[in-house]
């Protein structure tokens, strides 16, 4: 560990309050490494982050940025072959190892040092805003602002799923995420839509409200239609939605709908979400919120716009709130993608990429991706 | 839309499609033969047409695959005597021998399967599952995993060995075709026959894969610019260089056909590759280097196989259009690539008179020498002469042909078989540069790029390679339509415009035709039956076979695609017709309507080649609704249509 980093780690310790005692043991981010303009990264927003073992892929408005062992390794643009500049989704073959990147200008597939495009003249995509990408075996889906589509890497056949052949009201799809046998989607102004592979059959979940911006009856359905992100918990069997109002999980039979002004949730303004465990993240406008499910309790991680430092707020099941100060924050407050390495997180904000390494717990051996410093 | 006949006899034409399908008869497709079955035999003898071969680690059996009998079969390299034969799938075109030599597997690849045979017993033991249209094979180094380049599904299949099946599939280039396993086993290399697609101003490359076996990953995409037909790996040991030599063909195909000198209009060479080795970030950081096998006044058509000494001193590579095996004399070859710019691929690339330095044999062979083997102690080189069912033995001593081991097959020669091997035949063109297999590789293929034949004019008239496979009853031919039959095709406008010199016979001619009459497309992979259409499939049926606009309107007869494309004529109307693709730089306006059986293999598109993917063809290339009505069409209509085309 080095030097810097032990007085880092140190004046974060030092601005520790006293915690409510519900969250005495409660994992914390306390250290945070960013990535801007500043120091090389590309200017701009963050639209997705995806962990590969030691490699980080982060999708921005000006290219695909790959990340190894904590350092900028490579940064593609269209120059490069890619095929458009705002990166939107990036997902990791494991078989493959093929790297599919989502953008605004179709999909590519980066493998062996090239890229291949597919836009919606050249190939079966159905548009080339590509919002979200995801591999399930020989299958790549992909999500775009006319419909869902399926290619079949071993045939090349396309397949499109909208309104004309799936419960989709709106064919804007902003996000996926795989289940076992099941494919997630969040529509905006759609709702969830479930599809499940094996029987091949629909299951839509939509806000039992219609679009009105209110929640007449708590945890009744979806929290509201416009769904921006959708994540799957294997943990918990639960899958999770992030909307523009509020954010809703679903274990099957119950809703667990959260909004901000009755919870630690930091805006119900969410770009995404994502669960592991007991964890579940939002990426909100106003800070990245963390809820652990099973104690109902919220942690908030922000930059304090006045002393340029950390805060982070706990709200615990009570509803009382208490506040840690850490020398280094998040980037931005507005976040809009994260994903795990291990223990530690990573953050894609409007103005750059973060790094949170997680407080050592009591007895825990630290993560080897912890001791990269920059 | 204009025809390039009168109205009447275009509208006589169509009368039986229009009709039939008036009546609201669908009419049955092409039956499309299920993958193995129902392949049409040539009638006569029952040639071996030896294509591969692999000896066994001691060096005492030579094995080779037979593609027209479907055999494969045991030598001994003492008695230089047959000593084994077994039946595998159809068409055989790749082997691997096991590391303990105890097990052979032969692709097969009209089946789709893999055969593995018991070197022992010499039988098949199980037949295994491949890919689409399986050729290139090679164990790993522990004799555990398969790796199978499948040419039509542009990919590579990891068979499992102990499981017996398929655990992984990586997407390869363009028409992946043999692999090669590094001499230290980390790597498989695969290349690739056809270029990546490009329209015909952008400069050809090729790929040759490059396959980590520990992660089983592409861990590289090599870029070998400005050739085509990538064929058999040979890897010089470290002491030698280091590298693998590659075959290649090199198009000069937007040049006007009408300079002959300085390489004409293709050479053929070697790509000396080293792939970075690196096991990190998959960057491009191969070297690539490529030299010119032919001389300045005779060429070396169509190099095919490729083999080094184990000690690297030699390295061999067959010209199977010139009946020649060319040994080279690795050292040398190492000074003259030392003499290049290491940044520039491509500097010795168009050097006419580098062969000379480098080869020390040019060794007369059989016909159509294919795949090369050195025995494990250097001694010998083996060859296989597909065209003659014989084996030229090298001595590696004397550099010289040692013996021809005669493999049995039928000593009659058939017109076809005649005309297969005047097919292969560089023999016939100015100084021997070009077979018909030269432009039509893997037994009648497409090279997927646009020439310039015809015309002087530099740009003019860019016109897109053909297909060979089932083009009997699809005359006539040329881009333009002028070429009433074959033997018009191949005869005096072959002699006059390709090969620049007398040409074939009129004998040579109708044999040639013969042969070309048999070839057949491969079976598709899409297209179990003509009750297998999937659900997108049927629906791009109806599409293909509407007569309606989605809104309800009447399409014209003559819009419809049925009308250019009736399925009972090979999907051809056999006219010319105005889509609306001519460029500026086309000297007409109407083309012949090409046949769509085997559609799903035969990127690039249109007359010129500037569609690269069927979608193009519409999305790209049909704004006036000239090429069928599909403007009202919406994307997934557009899918449907496409993903019945590729059953065709």
């Amino acid at each position: 560990m080095g030097i810097l980093s032990c007085f880092g780690l140190l004046a974060g310790l030092l601005l520790l309050a006293p915690r409510p005692s519900a969250a005495r043991d409660l994992p914390l981010y306390t250290q945070w490494i960013n990535y801007t303009q500043a120091n090389g990264f590309p200017e701009g927003e963050v639209f997705c982050v995806t962990v590969d073992g030691n490699r980080v892929w982060a999708g921005t408005a000006h290219g695909l940025v790959l990340l190894e062992n904590g350092q900028v390794k490579r940064v593609f643009t269209q120059a490069d072959g890619l095929v458009g500049r705002a990166v939107m989704s990036i997902a990791v073959d494991k078989q493959t190892g093929d790297v599919w990147i989502g953008t605004f200008g179709g999909l590519s597939r980066y493998s062996g040092g090239q890229f291949k495009n597919y836009t919606n003249l050249s190939s079966g995509l159905a548009n080339d805003l590509v919002y979200s990408v995801a591999i399930q075996g020989q299958y790549v889906w992909v999500a775009t602002a006319a419909g869902v589509c399926r290619l079949d890497t071993y045939s090349g056949a396309w397949t499109i799923f909208n309104e004309k052949n799936a419960p989709f009201d709106e064919p804007w799809a902003y996000s996926l995420a795989l289940g076992k046998d099941k494919i997630y989607m969040g529509v905006w102004g759609g709702g969830v839509i479930v599809y499940d592979t094996a029987n091949r059959s629909w299951r839509p979940y939509e806000d039992p409200d219609g679009e009105m911006e209110i929640v007449l009856y708590r945890n009744q359905g979806l929290i509201h239609q416009i769904v921006s992100g959708v994540a799957y918990n294997p943990d918990t069997d639960m899958f999770w939605a992030s909307t523009y109002f509020g954010l809703s999980g679903y274990d099957g039979r119950n809703w667990h709908n959260y909004l901000s002004k009755d919870s630690g949730l930091a805006s119900d303004f969410i770009n995404a979400v994502k669960s592991r465990g007991d964890e579940v993240w939002a990426c909100t406008d106003k800070g990245l919120s963390y809820l652990d499910y099973q104690r109902q309790i919220w942690v908030n991680y922000r930059p304090d716009p006045k002393s340029g430092h950390g805060e982070i707020e706990i709200t615990g099941p009570d509803g009382k709130k208490s506040h840690v100060k850490t020398a280094t924050s998040i980037a931005h407050n507005y976040t809009l993608n994260m994903d795990f390495q291990g223990t530690d997180i990573w953050v894609g904000t409007a103005q750059g990429l973060s790094h949170g390494i997680r407080q050592p717990q009591k007895g825990e051996q630290v993560n080897e991706s912890s001791r990269n410093r920059r | 839309m204009t025809c390039g006949r009168s109205r009447w006899l275009s509208a006589a034409a169509m009368t039986v499609p229009v009709l039939v399908a008036g009546l609201g008869w669908r009419p049955s497709l092409r039956a499309a033969p299920a993958q193995g079955s129902d392949w049409t035999e040539s009638p006569g003898p029952r040639y071996l047409t030896p294509v591969a071969l692999q000896l066994s680690p001691d060096g005492r059996r030579l094995y080779t695959v037979c593609q027209d009998s479907d055999l494969v079969l045991a030598v001994d390299t003492h008695s230089q005597q047959v000593v084994g034969r077994e039946k595998v799938g159809r068409k055989p075109a790749g082997i691997a021998v096991s590391p303990d030599g105890k097990k052979l597997y032969v692709s097969n690849e009209l089946s789709s399967t893999l055969s593995e045979i018991d070197t022992d017993s010499f039988q098949v033991r199980r037949t295994l599952d491949a890919g689409w249209g399986p050729v290139g094979i090679t164990t790993d180094r522990y004799g555990k995993v398969l790796y199978v380049a499948n040419t039509q599904g542009g990919d590579v299949s990891l068979i499992d060995l102990s499981a017996g099946r398929e655990i992984k599939r990586l997407d390869a280039g363009h028409f992946p075709e043999y692999v090669a396993l590094s001499r230290d086993g980390r790597f498989v290399y695969v290349s690739n026959l056809l270029a990546r697609l490009a329209t015909y101003d952008e400069p050809v490359v090729s790929e040759l894969t490059v396959i980590d076996t520990s992660r089983q990953v592409v861990s590289q995409r090599v870029d070998v610019p400005g050739v085509i037909q990538l064929r058999h790996i040979a890897e010089v040991p470290s002491t030698a260089g280091g590298y693998l030599l590659v075959p290649f063909m090199r198009p000069k195909n937007v040049n006007p056909l009408i300079h002959l000198q300085q390489g004409w209009y293709l050479t053929h060479g070697l790509a000396v590759i080293r792939p970075s080795g690196s096991r990190g970030m998959d960057e491009r950081k191969a070297r690539v280097s490529e030299v010119l096998l032919d001389d300045i006044d005779h060429y070396y058509a169509d190099g095919f196989g490729a083999a080094s000494t184990p000690d690297g001193r030699w390295a061999l590579v067959t010209a199977s259009g010139a009946d020649i095996v060319s040994v080279i004399d690795t050292a040398k070859l190492n000074r003259l690539l030392r003499q290049a710019p290491a940044a520039d691929p491509e500097a010795l690339a168009n050097r006419l008179d580098s062969a000379r330095q480098f080869v020390a044999r040019r060794l007369p062979t059989g016909r159509n020498p294919t795949a090369v083997v050195v025995s494990p102690d250097g001694r010998f080189a083996y060859l296989t002469n597909r065209m003659d069912d014989t084996i030229s033995v090298v001595d590696m001593q004397q550099l010289k042909i040692a013996s021809t081991i005669d493999l049995g097959g039928p000593k009659e020669v058939t017109a076809a078989r005649h005309g297969a091997r005047l097919f292969f035949d560089a023999r016939y063109c100015f100084q021997g540069q070009l077979a018909c297999a030269t432009c039509h590789p893997h037994g009648g293929l497409s090279d997927g790029l646009a020439w310039v034949l015809e015309t002087p004019q530099l740009g003019r008239d860019v016109v897109e390679n053909r297909t060979l496979l089932s083009i009997t009853e699809t005359s006539p031919f040329k881009w333009n339509g002028k070429n009433l039959d074959l033997a018009t095709q191949d005869g005096p406008r072959t002699a006059m415009y390709i090969f620049r010199s007398q040409g074939f016979s009129p004998a040579e001619v109708k044999d040639l035709v013969t042969f070309m009459n048999s070839l057949q497309m491969l079976p598709n992979p899409r297209l179990a039956s003509e009750s297998g259409l999937n659900e997108a499939q049927a629906r791009g049926r109806g599409i293909f076979f509407r007569t309606t606009t989605n809104d309800g309107r009447l399409i014209a007869p003559q819009d419809r695609c049925y009308y250019c494309h009736p399925p009972l004529t090979h999907f051809t109307s056999r006219v010319t017709m105005n889509v609306g693709t001519a460029t500026p730089y086309d000297t007409i306006q109407g083309f012949d309507i090409p046949q769509l059986d085997g559609v799903h293999m035969r990127a690039p598109y249109l007359h010129n080649g500037e569609a690269l993917t069927l979608e193009e063809i519409w999305t790209k290339f049909n704004p006036q609704d000239k090429h069928g009505i599909t403007s009202d069409m919406d994307k997934v209509q557009l899918n449907d249509l496409i993903e019945y085309l590729k059953t065709l």
